[in-house]
């Protein structure tokens, strides 16, 4: 039953979208027109790039950044420790509105302070991908750190016995031990990214799409049927991401 | 820390200030716009446009046209009023255009500039909320009519009584807007859709209470979601804009709308030009090009939405000029029978909306 009502509305989205009317009030036979439709249009694709874009670029940033916290969190006591957690427990839990407009505010500031030297910048991809970054580095750093959380600092100890040095025991123990945590964060950082629309959505500027915020600002006028095609790709993709991270994810934490 | 925040928050009151300058008449653009003279960025509802039309411009001026989307109001605000945002123009309903116009987000539209402005239908003049269309020039309108399923069920009138009457075996579902049920509520019982006489409002709210009481009320629900609950017949009746619903009767002819008897509510989406714009001189082309009868009667046969060009209307796709609920009469317009939501008065008004319409959700 709660399958048939998470999985039902899927299922009339992809059936309605080889649907052959415009304003998909009626069944009117079958058709692949709206697929051709998306294919043309520029828009849709321009905004693909741009998802893919961002969502690759800050994924990366923000999984190099959220490793080094996460561990510097597990490996080291230091006066400001519960603060940095709760620090990055909040991007998790405050409502994406507040965090889309306190970034578009950000944005702003950050804008009219540089106007007194002469220098200034538009929103857009920049913009956007570091307000991903912003949100993305809290779930990679607690991703990281909870996979961490079972050792102890004898790990490193007991590797510098055995005669590695600093970088030796971070590169031979600490981060094979962290990778499955490591990755695990990266693929929810580049999913989160991908489905991103109220954040995005604040801090675009003009003229810089993404998928989502394209999706969902069609909604209210009724749901044109080429998107409905495009929402059946959009979950074509992220099965085959979900499915293509369990088997990078399995064997390694078979491993580990 | 303290001193940075206190920074923080002198700085953002220094931009706040400046956002709420007076508006001046020139046509300034903001530092950080891209004046090249060649793209023109429009912030609109989506589907608002033929796709053609665009292309025709394009072609026309040798620009690209940029077109974004947002999916209320609230939120188009909102995005503009953060600023780094440089567009050029934008398509506001009429309720928030004095809202823009006092956060200073519009510079003066110059309709002498416009050679097609003299198209626009008198009616849709010198509205309230602009007066002498200073900032805003009309774009596409939708009444809010009743629909219904002509195969399932026929109205014996046409009139708000089917819902708000003493019958209880209608099955209806209402808008999910304050503004537009309330305001049904209002014209119903002979009053103004904005209101704000507590008495009248009262009175609004106890019809309101016992309609929702009834056992053939369905839900609150958004314009095309409404139209499928006709076609599905899981409704008799519909409160609906009649540019949602003719989408549908373009397909299936039984689906029908009118407007009731009593009067109704209207609003307009303008166009109104950003104080941001970066090419202020190529936005006032656009907008003269829109304004042109055919490019017009192009949109509104594309979006089924009502047209308040008068030189477009013989251009109108027949079957949308047969419509009595797509065309008002300007007498309709002049009795008042459809009237136009305007922005309330700030303080006790809009929160006597805001506790009817959380009474009327929350049962």
């Amino acid at each position: 039953m709660v399958f048939a009502f998470l999985y039902l509305p899927i299922l009339v989205l992809i059936v309605f979208s080889f649907n052959d009317s415009r304003f998909g009030a009626t069944w009117e036979g079958f058709t692949l027109r709206w697929y051709g439709v998306l294919a043309a249009r520029s828009d849709v694709r321009e905004a693909l790039g741009n998802t893919l874009l961002v969502a690759l670029s800050s994924t990366v940033i923000s999984t190099v950044l959220g490793t080094l916290v996460g561990l510097g969190l597990w490996r080291y006591s230091f006066r400001f420790r519960t603060g940095l957690t709760f620090l990055l427990v909040l991007p998790i839990v405050i409502p994406d509105v507040v965090m889309g407009v306190s970034l578009l505010m950000f944005y702003a500031l950050v804008r009219s302070g540089l106007e007194l030297t002469g220098w200034t910048f538009d929103n857009g991809f920049w913009t956007v991908m570091l307000a991903h970054v912003t949100f993305q580095i809290s779930y990679v750093a607690l991703t990281v750190r909870s996979r961490l959380a079972g050792y102890g600092p004898e790990l490193e100890e007991a590797a510098r016995d055995l005669g590695a040095n600093g970088v030796q025991s971070f590169l031979r123990v600490i981060l094979p031990l962290a990778l499955p945590g490591v990755l695990a964060g990266a693929l929810l950082a580049f999913t989160l990214s991908l489905d991103d629309f109220v954040v995005t959505y604040f801090t675009s500027g003009s003229g810089f799409r993404t998928l989502p915020v394209v999706i969902y600002t069609s909604v209210r006028r009724g749901v044109t049927p080429d998107i409905n095609a495009l929402s059946t790709l959009l979950v074509l993709f992220t099965v085959v991401a979900i499915l293509v991270g369990n088997a990078i994810l399995r064997p390694r934490r078979g491993r580990a | 820390m303290k001193r940075a925040l206190l920074l923080i928050a002198a700085l953002l009151c220094l931009t706040a200030c400046r956002r709420v300058e007076p508006e001046d008449t020139g046509a300034t653009s903001t530092p950080t716009a891209r004046n090249d003279g060649r793209t023109l960025r429009i912030f609109m509802w989506s589907d608002y446009i033929d796709p053609e039309v665009v292309e025709d411009f394009e072609r026309h001026e040798g620009v690209r046209v940029v077109i974004d989307t947002f999916e209320s109001n609230e939120a188009m605000l909102a995005k503009l009023q953060g600023g780094g945002a440089a567009y050029d123009l934008a398509t506001p309903s009429n309720y928030v255009v004095q809202t823009m116009v006092r956060a200073g987000l519009l510079q003066p539209m110059r309709k002498e500039l416009l050679g097609n402005f003299g198209n626009i239908a008198a009616g849709f003049l010198n509205p309230n909320f602009d007066p002498g269309n200073t900032y805003t020039v009309p774009y596409q309108y939708a009444a809010t009519g009743l629909a219904f399923n002509a195969k399932r069920y026929t109205p014996p009138q046409e009139s708000w009584s089917l819902i708000f009457g003493p019958t209880d075996t209608v099955r209806f579902a209402l808008l999910d807007d304050p503004r537009e049920v309330i305001g049904a509520a209002l014209k119903s019982l002979g009053y103004s859709v904005n209101s704000s006489e507590v008495e009248e409002l009262r009175a609004a709210r106890d019809l309101l209470r016992r309609t929702v009481a009834k056992r053939g009320f369905e839900s609150f629900s958004g314009g095309p979601e409404i139209r499928n609950k006709l076609l599905a017949g899981s409704i008799d009746l519909g409160q609906i804009y009649v540019g949602d619903l003719l989408q549908g009767a373009a397909e299936d002819p039984n689906l029908k709308v009118f407007l009731p008897r009593e009067g109704t509510t209207i609003s307009t989406d303008t166009l109104v030009l950003l104080r941001s714009s970066p090419n202020p001189a190529l936005a006032r082309r656009f907008v003269d090009f829109v304004l042109d009868p055919e490019v017009s009667a192009a949109i509104s046969n594309y979006t089924y939405y009502g047209n308040p060009n008068a030189k477009a209307q013989p251009l109108l796709d027949p079957f949308l000029r047969s419509q009595r609920a797509f065309n008002p009469t300007a007498e309709d317009f002049s009795s008042g029978r459809v009237e136009f939501i305007n922005e309330l008065p700030r303080g006790t008004t809009t929160r006597l909306y805001d506790r009817i319409w959380t009474e009327l959700k929350a049962r």
